[in-house]
């Protein structure tokens, strides 16, 4: 509940007329007011408050979105540390509550892989194969949570979703677009998708609300090739072929921009996923196409300056 | 030492080169975003690159398309048509196809790899894979499926069942075309049938098979009431065999 899209998610689900009580864990607080939710800061690592304050709380629908992106807030080993740490703790907890009827949990849709052959926009029922740390990762919290699900017979829904970009959400893939010179693979420049925030945070209210079971994608509609994307933020485009990657991602790391690997890959071998299930099992189409999301990508600005209500000096 | 010029003067000399150079400049640089627009769809095309390649298929082929009553307006449809080796059949069908009925098309079998696979990926291509077929006929897609190559122009060769399978199971019409040209004229066509229907309705994958092999056999009557029969071998680009087969075909026509 304190990144960004569990902070809106929470503030979404306060509004629903079915929601009787709320209540969130995270390791940092929210970034919004919530009027109803209750906070608890806790980290993903300190099993036995999380297990205590779950089971105590008996929740019936749990919603789990701590999953820390590589080179979002956490360098990838530690971010693969804490989202299996927070899954085993949450999810675990969870297992135990006598009234628990639905999990939700995030996923990415970096779970199917972009192995040579595999499909341009593989919808759900296509397995899954990731070919990065990151979806690895991802595909493991997914058995986890259908696991648990079996076991104590929950319906476990688990929403695939494109790289999430939106004001002040900290994204590998948003940051890289923003450097004033963008690299791309000028043999391959391939499509991907992404997602909008807000329309992330509706497609999770919408699967609570509904009790999804299985995956879903949620990805926004059309694509944008890298190029595009770098043009329409009038960035430098730099092309590379191959080897120099290794050094561009150096460079990009020194530069406060890391490209973790699931970032690269999408770089060169694109990112779709099919979102037809999503309009027909949830009734939910994302607000923003992909194209508008990465025009206010850049709309964005970097710092926000508020002025003071009242001059002290 | 001569005069210097008033300097209203030397502002319009100076200025003249500047606003020529900014015009230029700009129609250049308006030029190249069109070019390289790169506005894709859901599944990589970019109608921008399409409509650049068949501009420049255009000053090789003439293509003409019949039977486009038979494509249906908004659902999706999968068309199989003949292949020679070496003639890009369902590519050049599928550029003629979309100018036709003004709807995007996708045909079968880009590659993987870079950079051919990404280039056609832009010109439609959809992997060989019954997955991908499926998706893109469920999501209303035009589709246009090569038959295996033949060094003949009059007959269709194989149709792939597994290929077919995927129309089955997207639920969507599937239409023979025969695309008739020579290597030596400029005159091309596509000429679509109505849709096959298997003969009777199966349960398993013999469906397909039937499907697949009705779709053949159509595909050859088309080939055949369209006449111009060339043999498919290197000398057809012999313009002489060329106009004799087609003159001979005409002959027996008549």
């Amino acid at each position: 509940m304190g990144g960004e899209l569990g902070c809106r998610v929470a503030s979404l689900l306060e509004d629903e007329p079915w929601v009787g009580s709320l209540e969130g864990i995270d390791a940092d607080p929210p970034r919004y007011r919530l009027r109803r939710a209750r906070f608890h800061r806790i980290a993903p690592g300190d099993h036995d408050r999380v297990v205590s304050l779950v089971t105590r709380y008996n929740p019936h629908v749990v919603v789990h979105i701590a999953v820390w992106e590589p080179h979002s807030r956490a360098n990838p080993a530690r971010a693969a540390e804490l989202t299996g740490d927070a899954a085993t703790s949450i999810l675990g907890a969870a297992a135990e509550c006598r009234a628990l009827e639905a999990i939700v949990v995030r996923s990415g849709i970096e779970v199917y892989g972009r192995r040579r052959g595999r499909l341009t926009r593989p919808d759900e029922s296509v397995p899954t194969d990731p070919t990065s740390g990151y979806g690895r990762v991802l595909d493991q919290l997914e058995h986890t949570a259908a696991e648990i699900g079996r076991r104590v017979g929950t319906t476990v829904g688990s929403l695939r979703l494109a790289s999430v970009l939106g004001p002040h959400v900290p994204s590998p893939l948003g940051r890289l677009l923003r450097m004033p010179a963008v690299p791309f693979s000028a043999l391959a420049n391939p499509p991907f998708a992404v997602v909008h925030l807000d329309d992330a945070a509706r497609a999770f209210v919408a699967a609570t609300r509904q009790r999804l079971d299985g995956p879903l994608n949620i990805v926004a509609p059309g694509a944008v090739t890298v190029t595009q994307a770098i043009r329409r933020g009038r960035r430098i485009p730099v092309p590379l072929v191959g080897p120099e990657w290794a050094l561009a991602r150096r460079f990009a790391y020194l530069s406060g921009s890391p490209v973790p690997e699931h970032v690269q890959e999408l770089f060169h071998r694109g990112r779709l996923a099919d979102n037809h299930r999503a309009t027909d099992l949830l009734r939910f189409t994302p607000a923003a196409s992909t194209r508008e999301v990465i025009d206010q990508l850049y709309a964005w600005p970097t710092v926000i300056r508020i002025p003071a209500q009242r001059q002290v000096a | 030492m001569a005069p210097a010029p008033p300097p209203g003067q030397l502002a319009t000399v100076v200025n003249l080169p500047v606003r020529a150079t900014r015009a230029t400049a700009g129609a250049t640089l308006g030029t190249l975003r069109r070019l390289v627009a790169d506005d894709v769809d859901d599944w990589g095309r970019d109608d921008a690159v399409v409509q650049r390649m068949w501009s420049l298929a255009a000053l090789r082929w003439q293509a003409a398309v019949g039977g486009t009553e038979h494509v249906p307006r908004r659902a999706g449809a999968l068309v199989v048509v003949n292949a020679r080796r070496l003639a890009l059949a369902p590519v050049l069908a599928a550029l003629a196809l979309g100018d036709a009925t003004g709807r995007p098309v996708r045909f079968v079998g880009r590659p993987d790899i870079a950079p051919i696979g990404p280039a056609m990926q832009r010109l439609g291509g959809l992997l060989a894979c019954a997955d991908e077929i499926t998706g893109a006929l469920r999501a209303r897609q035009l589709v246009v499926l090569g038959a295996e190559h033949t060094t003949s122009n009059g007959h269709c060769g194989r149709v792939d069942h597994r290929l077919i399978g995927a129309a089955v199971a997207a639920g969507v019409a599937v239409l023979p075309a025969a695309a008739i040209s020579s290597p030596t004229g400029r005159a091309a066509r596509v000429e679509l049938g109505a849709p096959v229907r298997p003969a009777r309705r199966r349960r398993g994958p013999l469906e397909e098979l039937e499907l697949a092999g009705a779709v053949q056999e159509r595909i050859d009557e088309l080939l055949s009431e369209a006449g111009a029969t060339l043999s498919g071998t290197p000398l057809d680009w012999v313009a002489w065999v060329g106009g004799w087969a087609r003159t001979a075909a005409a002959g027996a026509g008549q």
